[in-house]
């Protein structure tokens, strides 16, 4: 799980770095930019009392993407999201599909997938014990209405999303000296023991910003 | 028109997917090292035929024995590999003797004796080539039935992955060297080294002595090739090594060094207890003096390191005579005036002792690169056993060690 995450970080950058290199020698009308913030609301996970806290936090999305057709565009959007104590960098593929006429308010959908960094988070190592975070795959499905400036080609734009982010939490204590290594597949070397803590994070997003 | 259906189809999915699952959710994984309890039926281990393999690369050395020119280095619950050793400079990888539960020998004779869980076994090895089974001494190591049905219970050191929260409380047990230590006749024992200073099979008067963390079994082995159990003797707790001296037995435990008459071999008893305050120590003596390293190290947590001379002129009164401190001791050889002292991590130490009130004034080396954790000084060499393997230096002229070769392990014991 560990080794799969970083490996999809790897790929998405360089997703992000192909389509910048796209979009600088393409001509200004091609490329496209929303750029949101808001707030994520979910229900947190179960206490002990089978009770669910709710969850409210910061959302800041930023999408950059080309012009396939009219009303299709494809990007790559990343931002910040905050889930409790866990900061949270998204990046991911997305598409945004537009309904409606030129110069007139415009319902939209849009749709990203990718992943979600925790590098923002430390990791702690003490003599015994590691913790640390890692990121994992992300997908939010939105629906929106761009209201378009009287002047100009941008539009405020007002969406409402889904998020799906799920985020790995690890625990390990350290083999201690002298103790004997086994060969294993299950654990990284010099741990005698790993908790990982698989966090699915479901929230509803609602964001307001600019689109261009 | 067609846009409109498709994004009705989606809003329609979408919503079904949002309102299917709204709060977050955690599944947990707990993996973690343990000694599993494995039960074995003592018939079905007695059924077993043992055949002599070809050559195994060498995996987590254990016990090493010198025979003649032979070398026989045990690994752990596995069984005995096999080594010509007639040039110190290239040992030979010969054979390998499967033994499921093995984790000690000795040679008497032509005869090697080795443990299979609760059994003692004999083999004939005058011949190399053609190694037999000769005896089976049957339930004498019996710490290890778990009830009277002649079912067995050894442990197993494994990595286990559940989604379990109670897992500490699940069949195995949470590995820590404690653990470790007190199922010593599992793989991960450190009970590595020997033949030298941390031997727990030795013979001594057409005896042979084996001792675990609490007895010592006594078998008449006058007839080398017919061993017969006599007793067992209780120790205490904490037992780690056995040496023989003369008449005596001398026992290193984590509290202090047993001294015993063996004098009438069959039934030894105790003539004084050395004790100290609670470390692991490893025992070599010769006529006039015990020498002791007590070291600091997981099993023995409160421990100080340094090496102690304890004067056993008077057996029934043992008294230290001077300690000398030491970064951290484990196994230790002496041959003739010559201490050898495994200083784990921090390497190997050479010494002059035919003063023993002035031992730090007479090292001879100290190879800081050598990190080692037993020694055996051989009749041929010299042979330190540490992470590079089993490794062994010409020491014919004591103050100057010369390295002659190393048998290359996987999983080679840790120096800690």
């Amino acid at each position: 799980m560990f080794i799969e995450t970083n490996v999809l970080k790897t790929k998405l950058l360089f997703f992000c770095f192909l389509i910048f290199s796209a979009q600088s020698l393409a001509q200004e009308k091609l490329y496209f930019n929303q750029t949101e913030l808001g707030f994520l609301y979910g229900k947190g996970l179960e206490q002990w009392d089978g009770n669910r806290e709710k969850r409210m936090d910061v959302s800041f999305l930023t999408f950059h993407g080309a012009r396939i057709s009219k009303n299709h565009v494809v990007g790559f959007s990343t931002g910040f999201d905050q889930y409790d104590e866990i900061s949270v960098i998204p990046f991911a593929l997305g598409w945004r599909g537009f309904m409606g006429k030129s110069g007139k308010p415009k319902i939209f959908a849009g749709f990203d997938l990718g992943g979600g960094s925790a590098v923002l988070e430390k990791k702690v190592k003490d003599e015994w014990n590691k913790s640390w975070y890692e990121g994992g795959f992300l997908v939010s499905p939105s629906l929106g209405i761009s209201l378009p400036a009287k002047k100009g080609k941008s539009a405020l734009s007002f969406s409402f999303a889904y998020k799906r982010q799920q985020i790995s939490q690890f625990w390990g204590t350290f083999i201690q000296p002298g103790s004997q290594t086994i060969p294993n597949e299950l654990l990284p070397p010099g741990f005698s023991s790993l908790t990982e803590n698989n966090l699915l994070f479901r929230s509803f997003v609602f964001r307001t910003g600019i689109m261009f | 028109m067609k846009s409109i259906y498709t994004f009705k189809a989606f809003l329609f999915f979408l919503s079904i997917w949002v309102l299917s699952s709204c709060h977050d959710d955690i599944t947990t994984t707990y993996t973690y090292r343990t000694m599993m309890p494995i039960y074995l039926e003592m018939s079905d281990v007695r059924a077993r035929v043992f055949t002599t393999e070809p050559a195994k690369p060498l995996d987590n050395p254990g016990k090493i024995y010198i025979y003649e020119n032979y070398l026989f280095i045990n690994e752990p619950t596995k069984g005995i590999h096999i080594l010509d050793n007639s040039n110190p400079s290239n040992p030979i990888n010969l054979s390998f003797i499967p033994i499921e539960g093995n984790v000690d020998m000795a040679v008497n004779g032509s005869i090697l004796y080795a443990d299979n869980y609760v059994d003692l076994l004999a083999f004939d090895i005058s011949k190399i080539g053609d190694i037999k089974l000769i005896k089976r001494v049957e339930d004498v190591f019996t710490h290890m039935y778990s009830h009277d049905t002649g079912e067995i219970i050894t442990f197993q050191d494994t990595v286990i992955s559940t989604e379990n929260p109670t897992w500490q409380r699940e069949s195995g047990w949470l590995m820590d060297a404690r653990m470790s230590f007190s199922a010593n006749f599992s793989a991960a024992a450190q009970s590595y080294g020997t033949g030298g200073s941390m031997a727990r099979f030795t013979l001594s008067n057409q005896h042979l002595y084996a001792v675990d963390e609490s007895t010592l079994r006594v078998f008449d082995v006058e007839t080398p090739a017919d061993p017969t159990f006599v007793k067992p003797i209780d120790l205490g707790w904490g037992i780690e090594t056995i040496f023989p001296f003369q008449d005596k037995l001398f026992i290193g435990s984590n509290n202090g060094m047993h001294i015993y008459d063996a004098s009438t071999p069959s039934s030894p008893t105790r003539m004084a207890l050395y004790e100290h305050i609670q470390a692991c120590d490893p025992v070599v003596v010769n006529e006039d003096y015990a020498f002791v390293t007590l070291r600091n190290g997981t099993s023995c947590w409160n421990g100080v390191n340094e090496l102690q001379v304890i004067d056993i002129e008077d057996p029934y009164q043992p008294k230290l005579k001077k300690a000398y401190s030491m970064l951290n001791p484990h196994g230790l050889g002496l041959a003739g005036d010559f201490l050898y002292i495994a200083e784990g991590v921090h390497g190997l130490k050479s010494f002059n002792v035919s003063d023993v009130m002035s031992i730090d004034q007479n090292q001879l080396e100290f190879l800081t690169n050598l990190k080692s954790v037993d020694l055996i000084p051989g009749p041929n060499s010299l042979i330190v056993i540490g992470p590079d393997g089993v490794c062994q230096f010409d020491y014919s002229n004591p103050s100057k060690l010369k390295k002659l070769s190393c048998i290359k392990v996987s999983n080679p014991v840790n120096v800690y």
